[in-house]
Protein backbone atom coordinates (compact mmCIF):
# COMPACT_ATOMS: atom_id res chain seq x y z
CA UNK A 1 0.00 0.00 0.00
CA UNK A 2 1.17 3.85 -0.80
CA UNK A 3 2.44 5.99 2.29
CA UNK A 4 5.04 7.98 2.49
CA UNK A 5 8.52 7.34 3.30
CA UNK A 6 9.43 10.34 5.56
CA UNK A 7 7.31 12.58 6.98
CA UNK A 8 8.07 16.41 9.01
CA UNK A 9 5.20 15.42 11.38
CA UNK A 10 3.12 12.44 12.51
CA UNK A 11 0.04 13.88 12.73
CA UNK A 12 -1.90 16.52 10.41
CA UNK A 13 -4.96 18.75 11.05
CA UNK A 14 -8.44 17.82 9.39
CA UNK A 15 -8.07 20.87 7.09
CA UNK A 16 -11.33 21.50 4.61
CA UNK A 17 -11.65 20.77 1.46
CA UNK A 18 -13.19 23.30 -0.68
CA UNK A 19 -13.12 24.56 -4.42
CA UNK A 20 -11.74 22.51 -7.41
CA UNK A 21 -9.00 21.15 -8.56
CA UNK A 22 -6.69 23.25 -10.10
CA UNK A 23 -3.44 20.80 -10.78
CA UNK A 24 -4.13 16.92 -12.14
CA UNK A 25 -7.48 17.30 -13.51
CA UNK A 26 -6.76 16.31 -16.94
CA UNK A 27 -5.47 12.59 -18.62
CA UNK A 28 -1.58 13.55 -18.76
CA UNK A 29 -0.09 10.09 -19.23
CA UNK A 30 -2.62 7.15 -20.51
CA UNK A 31 -5.46 7.41 -22.86
CA UNK A 32 -8.61 7.11 -20.49
CA UNK A 33 -8.91 8.25 -16.65
CA UNK A 34 -11.11 8.35 -13.56
CA UNK A 35 -12.11 12.12 -12.53
CA UNK A 36 -13.19 12.59 -9.20
CA UNK A 37 -16.61 14.72 -9.06
CA UNK A 38 -17.11 15.87 -5.50
CA UNK A 39 -14.23 16.22 -2.34
CA UNK A 40 -12.75 13.75 -0.48
CA UNK A 41 -10.04 11.24 1.19
CA UNK A 42 -9.26 8.52 -0.40
CA UNK A 43 -7.55 6.24 1.91
CA UNK A 44 -4.36 4.04 0.68
CA UNK A 45 -6.25 0.75 1.12
CA UNK A 46 -8.97 2.05 -1.54
CA UNK A 47 -6.25 2.96 -3.92
CA UNK A 48 -5.16 -0.18 -3.72
CA UNK A 49 -8.42 -1.78 -3.56
CA UNK A 50 -9.13 -0.01 -6.79
CA UNK A 51 -5.76 -0.85 -8.16
CA UNK A 52 -6.01 -4.28 -7.89
CA UNK A 53 -9.82 -4.59 -9.13
CA UNK A 54 -8.03 -2.49 -12.42
CA UNK A 55 -4.93 -4.99 -13.14
CA UNK A 56 -6.89 -8.17 -12.57
CA UNK A 57 -9.58 -7.20 -15.14
CA UNK A 58 -7.00 -6.10 -17.36
CA UNK A 59 -5.20 -8.84 -17.12
CA UNK A 60 -2.14 -8.39 -19.23
CA UNK A 61 -1.24 -5.53 -20.87
CA UNK A 62 -1.60 -1.92 -20.63
CA UNK A 63 -0.81 0.40 -17.85
CA UNK A 64 -1.41 1.83 -15.15
CA UNK A 65 -1.13 5.20 -13.62
CA UNK A 66 -1.93 6.18 -10.24
CA UNK A 67 -2.30 10.11 -10.25
CA UNK A 68 -2.93 10.72 -6.27
CA UNK A 69 -0.88 9.94 -3.23
CA UNK A 70 -2.19 8.83 -0.06
CA UNK A 71 0.24 12.08 2.41
CA UNK A 72 -2.06 12.66 4.69
CA UNK A 73 -2.18 10.56 8.41
CA UNK A 74 -5.15 9.91 10.07
CA UNK A 75 -5.40 9.20 13.77
CA UNK A 76 -7.61 7.44 15.76
CA UNK A 77 -8.59 7.13 19.47
CA UNK A 78 -8.94 3.64 20.96
CA UNK A 79 -12.42 1.92 21.55
CA UNK A 80 -14.31 2.71 24.97
CA UNK A 81 -11.97 5.72 25.46
CA UNK A 82 -13.02 9.05 26.89
CA UNK A 83 -12.71 12.01 25.35
CA UNK A 84 -9.70 14.28 25.55
CA UNK A 85 -6.10 13.17 26.63
CA UNK A 86 -4.39 14.39 23.24
CA UNK A 87 -4.99 13.36 19.67
CA UNK A 88 -5.52 9.96 18.78
CA UNK A 89 -2.16 7.79 17.20
CA UNK A 90 -1.80 7.49 13.74
CA UNK A 91 -3.85 4.72 11.90
CA UNK A 92 -3.28 5.46 8.09
CA UNK A 93 -2.99 7.36 5.57
CA UNK A 94 -5.25 9.47 2.83
CA UNK A 95 -4.94 11.66 -0.26
CA UNK A 96 -7.22 14.62 0.40
CA UNK A 97 -9.12 14.46 -3.29
CA UNK A 98 -11.18 17.77 -5.06
CA UNK A 99 -13.59 17.19 -7.54
CA UNK A 100 -12.03 17.31 -11.30
CA UNK A 101 -8.97 15.45 -9.68
CA UNK A 102 -7.64 12.30 -12.11
CA UNK A 103 -7.85 10.13 -9.69
CA UNK A 104 -6.55 7.00 -12.34
CA UNK A 105 -5.54 7.15 -15.92
CA UNK A 106 -5.13 3.52 -18.41
CA UNK A 107 -2.93 3.16 -21.76
CA UNK A 108 -3.04 -0.14 -23.28
CA UNK A 109 -6.43 -1.28 -24.05
CA UNK A 110 -9.24 -0.79 -25.66
CA UNK A 111 -11.96 1.70 -24.37
CA UNK A 112 -14.60 -1.01 -23.73
CA UNK A 113 -12.03 -2.81 -20.93
CA UNK A 114 -10.91 0.59 -19.88
CA UNK A 115 -14.82 1.73 -18.86
CA UNK A 116 -15.18 -1.78 -17.19
CA UNK A 117 -11.90 -1.71 -15.29
CA UNK A 118 -12.05 1.89 -14.16
CA UNK A 119 -16.21 1.02 -13.19
CA UNK A 120 -14.32 -1.75 -11.03
CA UNK A 121 -11.76 0.57 -9.42
CA UNK A 122 -14.69 3.69 -8.79
CA UNK A 123 -17.15 0.84 -6.90
CA UNK A 124 -13.77 0.88 -4.56
CA UNK A 125 -13.93 4.15 -3.65
CA UNK A 126 -15.55 7.06 -1.47
CA UNK A 127 -15.93 9.40 -4.25
CA UNK A 128 -18.20 10.20 -6.87
CA UNK A 129 -16.25 9.85 -10.38
CA UNK A 130 -17.01 9.97 -14.07
CA UNK A 131 -14.58 8.06 -16.87
CA UNK A 132 -12.96 10.41 -19.08
CA UNK A 133 -10.60 10.32 -22.21
CA UNK A 134 -8.07 12.18 -23.29
CA UNK A 135 -9.33 15.03 -25.37
CA UNK A 136 -7.85 13.40 -29.52
CA UNK A 137 -5.93 15.65 -31.44
CA UNK A 138 -8.26 16.54 -34.83
CA UNK A 139 -6.88 15.01 -37.89
CA UNK A 140 -9.26 16.53 -40.53
CA UNK A 141 -8.42 19.70 -42.55
CA UNK A 142 -11.17 22.59 -41.43
CA UNK A 143 -13.01 24.57 -43.82
CA UNK B 1 -2.42 23.90 -42.92
CA UNK B 2 -6.19 24.16 -41.93
CA UNK B 3 -8.46 27.36 -41.36
CA UNK B 4 -11.54 28.01 -40.18
CA UNK B 5 -13.60 31.39 -39.78
CA UNK B 6 -15.10 32.50 -36.89
CA UNK B 7 -17.30 35.89 -35.77
CA UNK B 8 -16.46 37.87 -32.50
CA UNK B 9 -17.75 41.05 -30.46
CA UNK B 10 -16.24 43.36 -28.63
CA UNK B 11 -16.53 43.78 -25.21
CA UNK B 12 -16.31 46.76 -22.44
CA UNK B 13 -16.47 45.16 -19.55
CA UNK B 14 -13.83 42.94 -17.58
CA UNK B 15 -13.75 41.34 -14.22
CA UNK B 16 -15.40 38.09 -12.99
CA UNK B 17 -18.76 39.91 -12.47
CA UNK B 18 -19.00 40.29 -16.10
CA UNK B 19 -16.94 37.67 -17.09
CA UNK B 20 -19.69 35.25 -14.78
CA UNK B 21 -22.85 37.30 -16.55
CA UNK B 22 -21.20 36.67 -20.29
CA UNK B 23 -21.37 33.08 -19.75
CA UNK B 24 -24.51 32.84 -18.48
CA UNK B 25 -25.63 34.75 -21.69
CA UNK B 26 -24.38 32.07 -23.64
CA UNK B 27 -21.04 33.49 -24.53
CA UNK B 28 -17.31 32.97 -24.04
CA UNK B 29 -15.17 35.88 -23.12
CA UNK B 30 -12.05 36.13 -25.13
CA UNK B 31 -8.94 38.06 -25.79
CA UNK B 32 -6.97 38.82 -29.03
CA UNK B 33 -3.31 40.30 -28.70
CA UNK B 34 -0.11 39.87 -31.04
CA UNK B 35 2.78 42.02 -32.14
CA UNK B 36 2.34 45.58 -32.29
CA UNK B 37 -1.08 45.69 -31.23
CA UNK B 38 -2.76 46.14 -28.06
CA UNK B 39 -4.73 43.42 -26.41
CA UNK B 40 -8.65 43.95 -26.88
CA UNK B 41 -11.26 41.90 -25.18
CA UNK B 42 -13.74 39.84 -26.68
CA UNK B 43 -16.64 37.95 -26.59
CA UNK B 44 -17.83 34.58 -28.60
CA UNK B 45 -20.94 33.27 -28.65
CA UNK B 46 -20.34 29.52 -26.61
CA UNK B 47 -22.02 27.21 -29.55
CA UNK B 48 -19.83 28.73 -32.38
CA UNK B 49 -16.86 28.30 -30.72
CA UNK B 50 -17.62 24.45 -29.52
CA UNK B 51 -18.69 23.70 -33.25
CA UNK B 52 -15.37 25.36 -34.25
CA UNK B 53 -13.47 23.24 -31.36
CA UNK B 54 -15.26 19.72 -32.47
CA UNK B 55 -14.15 20.36 -36.29
CA UNK B 56 -10.53 21.53 -36.10
CA UNK B 57 -7.31 21.31 -34.25
CA UNK B 58 -7.45 23.98 -32.24
CA UNK B 59 -3.57 24.50 -31.79
CA UNK B 60 -2.53 24.24 -35.59
CA UNK B 61 -5.29 25.67 -37.18
CA UNK B 62 -5.68 29.57 -38.00
CA UNK B 63 -8.26 31.15 -37.40
CA UNK B 64 -9.72 33.91 -39.55
CA UNK B 65 -11.63 35.97 -36.48
CA UNK B 66 -13.94 38.64 -37.49
CA UNK B 67 -14.33 41.32 -35.18
CA UNK B 68 -17.30 43.66 -35.44
CA UNK B 69 -16.99 43.38 -39.15
CA UNK B 70 -13.00 43.28 -39.41
CA UNK B 71 -10.57 40.03 -40.11
CA UNK B 72 -8.02 39.63 -38.49
CA UNK B 73 -5.64 36.00 -39.08
CA UNK B 74 -5.05 34.20 -35.87
CA UNK B 75 -4.42 30.94 -34.36
CA UNK B 76 -6.08 29.62 -30.91
CA UNK B 77 -3.04 30.56 -27.92
CA UNK B 78 -4.91 29.01 -25.07
CA UNK B 79 -8.10 27.38 -24.49
CA UNK B 80 -9.17 27.60 -20.07
CA UNK B 81 -11.96 24.75 -19.68
CA UNK B 82 -13.54 24.46 -16.28
CA UNK B 83 -11.76 21.08 -14.43
CA UNK B 84 -14.63 18.65 -14.84
CA UNK B 85 -17.73 20.70 -16.68
CA UNK B 86 -17.61 20.26 -20.22
CA UNK B 87 -17.65 24.45 -20.06
CA UNK B 88 -15.45 26.88 -21.92
CA UNK B 89 -14.31 29.37 -19.37
CA UNK B 90 -11.70 31.54 -21.82
CA UNK B 91 -10.36 31.60 -25.08
CA UNK B 92 -6.80 33.77 -25.87
CA UNK B 93 -6.57 34.51 -29.91
CA UNK B 94 -2.64 35.42 -31.21
CA UNK B 95 -2.84 37.49 -34.35
CA UNK B 96 -0.29 36.04 -36.85
CA UNK B 97 1.58 38.80 -39.08
CA UNK B 98 3.13 37.53 -42.79
CA UNK B 99 6.13 36.43 -42.23
CA UNK B 100 6.75 36.35 -38.79
CA UNK B 101 7.16 32.21 -37.37
CA UNK B 102 5.20 31.12 -34.55
CA UNK B 103 6.04 28.87 -32.09
CA UNK B 104 2.90 26.53 -32.05
CA UNK B 105 2.35 22.79 -31.22
CA UNK B 106 1.93 20.18 -33.47
CA UNK B 107 -0.20 16.86 -32.38
CA UNK B 108 1.79 13.49 -33.32
CA UNK B 109 -0.17 10.83 -34.48
CA UNK B 110 0.75 7.30 -34.00
CA UNK B 111 0.07 5.39 -37.34
CA UNK B 112 0.23 1.18 -37.52
CA UNK B 113 0.43 -0.98 -34.84
CA UNK B 114 3.68 -1.86 -33.48
CA UNK B 115 5.13 -5.64 -34.33
CA UNK B 116 6.11 -5.75 -30.10
CA UNK B 117 2.29 -5.40 -29.71
CA UNK B 118 0.62 -7.23 -31.87
CA UNK B 119 2.88 -10.39 -31.56
CA UNK B 120 4.79 -9.79 -27.88
CA UNK B 121 2.10 -8.67 -25.79
CA UNK B 122 3.95 -5.35 -25.39
CA UNK B 123 2.56 -1.95 -24.46
CA UNK B 124 2.79 1.01 -26.66
CA UNK B 125 3.43 4.09 -24.22
CA UNK B 126 3.08 7.64 -25.77
CA UNK B 127 5.72 10.02 -24.10
CA UNK B 128 5.13 12.61 -26.07
CA UNK B 129 1.93 13.77 -27.56
CA UNK B 130 2.73 17.25 -29.04
CA UNK B 131 5.92 18.57 -30.97
CA UNK B 132 7.00 22.48 -30.15
CA UNK B 133 7.99 23.87 -33.64
CA UNK B 134 8.40 27.54 -34.75
CA UNK B 135 7.05 27.71 -38.16
CA UNK B 136 5.77 30.07 -40.43
CA UNK B 137 1.82 30.81 -40.35
CA UNK B 138 1.14 30.06 -43.74
CA UNK B 139 2.69 26.57 -43.32
CA UNK B 140 1.34 24.73 -39.81
CA UNK B 141 1.40 20.87 -40.42
CA UNK B 142 -1.96 19.61 -38.59
CA UNK B 143 -0.45 17.05 -36.86
CA UNK B 144 2.71 14.84 -37.65
CA UNK B 145 2.80 11.02 -37.86
CA UNK B 146 4.07 8.60 -36.06
CA UNK B 147 5.05 5.38 -37.77
CA UNK B 148 5.36 2.75 -35.42
CA UNK B 149 4.70 -0.11 -37.36
CA UNK B 150 8.39 -1.95 -36.69
CA UNK B 151 8.71 -1.27 -33.00
CA UNK B 152 9.42 -4.48 -31.04
CA UNK B 153 9.25 -4.60 -27.68
CA UNK B 154 12.28 -2.30 -26.00
CA UNK B 155 12.39 0.14 -29.03
CA UNK B 156 11.50 3.55 -29.02
CA UNK B 157 11.14 6.19 -31.53
CA UNK B 158 12.46 9.57 -30.83
CA UNK B 159 11.94 13.42 -31.81
CA UNK B 160 14.90 13.09 -34.35
CA UNK B 161 13.63 9.88 -35.77
CA UNK B 162 10.36 11.80 -36.79
CA UNK B 163 9.84 13.01 -40.78
CA UNK B 164 9.18 16.84 -40.91
CA UNK B 165 7.41 18.58 -43.49
CA UNK B 166 9.02 21.50 -44.65
CA UNK B 167 9.88 24.80 -43.39
CA UNK B 168 9.40 24.05 -39.61
CA UNK B 169 11.91 24.13 -36.92
CA UNK B 170 11.99 21.60 -34.19
CA UNK B 171 12.07 23.33 -30.29
CA UNK B 172 11.95 20.42 -28.69
CA UNK B 173 14.55 18.17 -27.57
CA UNK B 174 15.71 16.11 -30.34
CA UNK B 175 16.83 13.14 -27.66
CA UNK B 176 13.07 13.50 -26.24
CA UNK B 177 11.50 9.72 -26.81
CA UNK B 178 7.88 10.49 -28.44
CA UNK B 179 6.94 6.50 -28.15
CA UNK B 180 8.06 3.59 -26.57
CA UNK B 181 7.30 -0.21 -26.92
CA UNK B 182 7.44 -1.58 -23.00
CA UNK B 183 7.22 -5.60 -21.96
CA UNK B 184 4.30 -6.53 -20.54
CA UNK B 185 4.40 -5.92 -16.57
CA UNK B 186 3.94 -8.57 -13.74
CA UNK B 187 1.37 -7.70 -11.29
CA UNK B 188 2.88 -10.13 -9.05
CA UNK B 189 6.60 -8.62 -7.88
CA UNK B 190 5.03 -5.74 -8.12
CA UNK B 191 1.97 -6.00 -5.39
CA UNK B 192 4.55 -7.88 -3.05
CA UNK B 193 7.27 -5.21 -3.22
CA UNK B 194 4.44 -2.79 -2.25
CA UNK B 195 3.22 -4.95 0.79
CA UNK B 196 6.51 -4.57 1.83
CA UNK B 197 6.44 -0.92 1.88
CA UNK B 198 3.60 -0.50 3.10
CA UNK B 199 5.04 -2.45 6.35
CA UNK B 200 7.50 0.21 7.26
CA UNK B 201 6.59 3.05 9.64
CA UNK B 202 7.44 6.56 8.26
CA UNK B 203 10.31 8.44 9.48
CA UNK B 204 9.36 11.26 11.03
CA UNK B 205 12.33 14.16 10.22
CA UNK B 206 10.68 16.42 13.24
CA UNK B 207 11.91 13.82 15.80
CA UNK B 208 15.21 13.32 14.14
CA UNK B 209 15.95 16.91 14.82
CA UNK B 210 14.68 16.70 18.06
CA UNK B 211 16.83 13.93 19.36
CA UNK B 212 19.43 15.60 17.45
CA UNK B 213 19.07 18.98 19.48
CA UNK B 214 18.92 17.04 23.00
CA UNK B 215 22.48 16.03 22.41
Amino acid sequence: MLSPKRIKFRKMFKGRTTGVARRGNTVAFGHFGLQSLEPGWISNRQIEAARIAMTRFIKRGGKVWIRIFPDKPITKKPAETRMGKGKGSPEGWVAVVKPGRMLFELEGVTRETAERALALASAKLSVKTKFVVREEAHTDAGE
Amino acid sequence: MSTATLSATLRSESGKGAARALRRAGSVPAVIYGHKREPMSLSIVTRELERLLERVAAGSTVVELSIDGKVSRTIIREIQKHPFKKQLVHVDFQELVAGEKITVSIPLIIVGTSVGVRSSGGVLDQTLRELEVSVDPSSIPNHIDVDVSALDVGDSVHVRDLTLPEGITVITDADASVVVVAAPKVNATDAAADAAAASAEPEVLRAKKLADDAK
